[in-house]
């Protein structure tokens, strides 16, 4: 892929290293330590951390942004570790997918794979019980990533009927686990998401 | 033995998918003597879905607070994922002045001065309990081949976690105690199992998981030991589905670090929830003599 230098925007490093956990972004020279013993890499060899810090660092806004890798990384911070440059690859990583959801929401860009729409269905679980959901999250997540209610509970089941059932059998699919068990002040939490945001 | 008493932070698949490390760590610290206040009212770390670094802070914040107003000064967790998010928020106190001021803005709950460790629970019964504290409390012994299993956060990143990065032994030391044998399993402790993309690229994920569970097997494990609700959701509860996707048997039976430490401390597998685990135990439970 040729890079269409008329279309690179130089102010996006520094949009990201303004990010909480893109800090380090500028540090990178590039050694390739963090793909060399990336576990997404080994399995997956379109996945290629320093690519995309370069990418990032040339100013390729568009394509990082709308790029499936970005949303591949497992944050086994076996990178952050070995980078002799400090980057904190995983935490960079967060911050440019934190950037894509906004671009995401004001219309500029379209997001790659369902990652996006989980952490969101997480999230909500959280700000409306201060703990995680299980049933909640599911039913919001399959219905959004599948593209509607019946589509999205027939993809849940085929996933998590079985689950389910070894989990019922164990004892373990209890009155807790049916139902949201809501903390008592939940405000203080809703408090928190007012307040920073997701 | 330095600790008494612990604010104990259980996180959310305590309620549900691993019910069975709860009872265990509640078990095994009552075995010991040492007294565990549950976190008051606690909400959930973040875990790794939330991205905004300042907003897990905020929840750590608060959970930290509740101990810090109870006077306790550790906070122990079973969950690794829980342990990143409660040590990286204790690190951001350390580091940044003004997060301080930042977080009593939010809301008064959240007004914590960073006076709480924040502790694994295998860091707690190793370093703050001690290897011959254990020694001397084991009443039984599990002469089986175990896969000590870390993943990622017990030692990374390094300023944060307690054992090496690469090659972590902690849990090791442990299951030689109980009269375990170790396989050679360094090259897989702290290989990530891929939990965190268990709902959005679960082929990855999957294959991340089997790798694991192929490479105890070739090596004649009995079972895989973790300490982590996410790994174990990945080994234990989807062994089925990997085994299915896959096609092939595995029946690796994976046990939390607690529940195998308890079967040593002579505690009754029923309050170490082994009749939970989906992959069976029995064979692990018939060989502790
Ligand atoms: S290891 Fe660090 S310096 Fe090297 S390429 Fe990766 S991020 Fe850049
Ligand atoms: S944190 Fe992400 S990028 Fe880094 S090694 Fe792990 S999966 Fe790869």
């Amino acid at each position: 892929m040729a890079i269409k230098t008329w279309e690179l925007d130089s102010n996006f490093k520094n949009e990201i290293a303004a990010m909480p956990g893109g800090e380090g972004i500028m540090k990178c020279f590039q050694c390739s330590t963090c793909t060399v013993g990336c576990p997404i890499t080994e399995l997956e060899p379109s996945y290629n951390p320093r690519k995309i810090i370069q990418m990032s660092l040339l100013g390729m806004k568009k394509e990082v942004l709308e790029s499936e890798e970005i949303w591949l990384c497992a944050v086994c911070q076996t990178c952050s570790e070995r980078c002799p440059q400090d980057v904190r690859i995983s935490d960079l990583m967060g911050a440019i997918r934190r950037i894509a959801e906004k671009e995401a929401e004001e219309g500029k860009i379209e997001l790659k794979g369902v990652r996006a729409i989980f952490e969101k269905a997480f999230m909500h679980q959280l700000e409306k019980f201060g703990r995680m959901y299980e049933i909640g999250l599911s039913m919001e997540y399959y219905k959004k990533a599948h593209g509607g209610f019946f589509a999205g509970m027939m993809a849940m089941q085929k996933d998590y009927q079985k689950l389910g059932m070894r989990f019922f059998k164990k004892g373990k699919m209890g009155p807790k686990s049916m139902f949201p068990d809501k903390i008592k002040r939940t405000g203080e939490v809703k408090k928190i998401f007012e307040k920073v945001g997701e | 033995m330095a600790v008494s008493k612990l604010a104990y932070y259980p996180g959310c698949p305590s309620e549900t998918h691993a019910i069975e490390q709860d009872m265990s760590t509640k078990a095994v610290f009552e075995k010991l003597g040492i007294e565990l206040v549950e976190v008051e009212d606690w909400n959930c770390c973040g875990a790794a879905e939330a991205e905004n670094p300042e907003m897990v802070y905020a929840l750590n914040a608060r959970n930290l607070a509740i101990a810090e107003r109870d006077n306790l000064d550790m906070m122990v967790t079973s969950c690794s994922v829980c342990f990143y998010n409660l040590a990286r928020t204790n690190e951001a106190y350390e580091k940044d002045a003004g997060l301080k001021d930042r977080m009593k803005a939010i809301d008064p709950a959240l007004e914590y001065n960073g006076s709480v460790k924040a502790k694994h629970v295998v860091d707690v019964i190793v370093n703050e309990v001690g290897l011959d504290e254990i020694k001397k409390r084991i009443e039984k012994k599990i002469p089986v081949k175990v896969a000590p299993y870390y993943g990622c956060y017990m030692g990374r990143p390094s300023r944060l976690g307690f054992d090496d990065p690469d090659n972590p032994e902690t849990m090791d030391k442990i299951i030689e105690l109980l009269g375990g044998e170790v396989i050679p399993y360094s090259q897989m402790k702290a290989k990530c199992c891929g939990g965190p993309l268990m709902m959005t690229r679960s082929d990855l994920a999957f294959k991340m998981s089997k790798n694991l569970i192929d490479a105890a097997k070739a090596r004649g494990a009995d079972c895989i030991v973790t300490a982590c609700p996410l790994c174990h959701m990945m080994l234990d509860a989807k062994q089925p589905d990997i085994e299915e996707t896959f096609k092939v048997k595995l029946e690796m039976p994976v046990l939390y670090f607690t529940q195998i430490l308890g079967l040593g401390l002579g505690i009754d597998p029923k309050k170490l929830g082994l009749n939970k685990n989906i992959v069976s135990t029995k064979a692990i439970e018939e060989k502790v003599i």
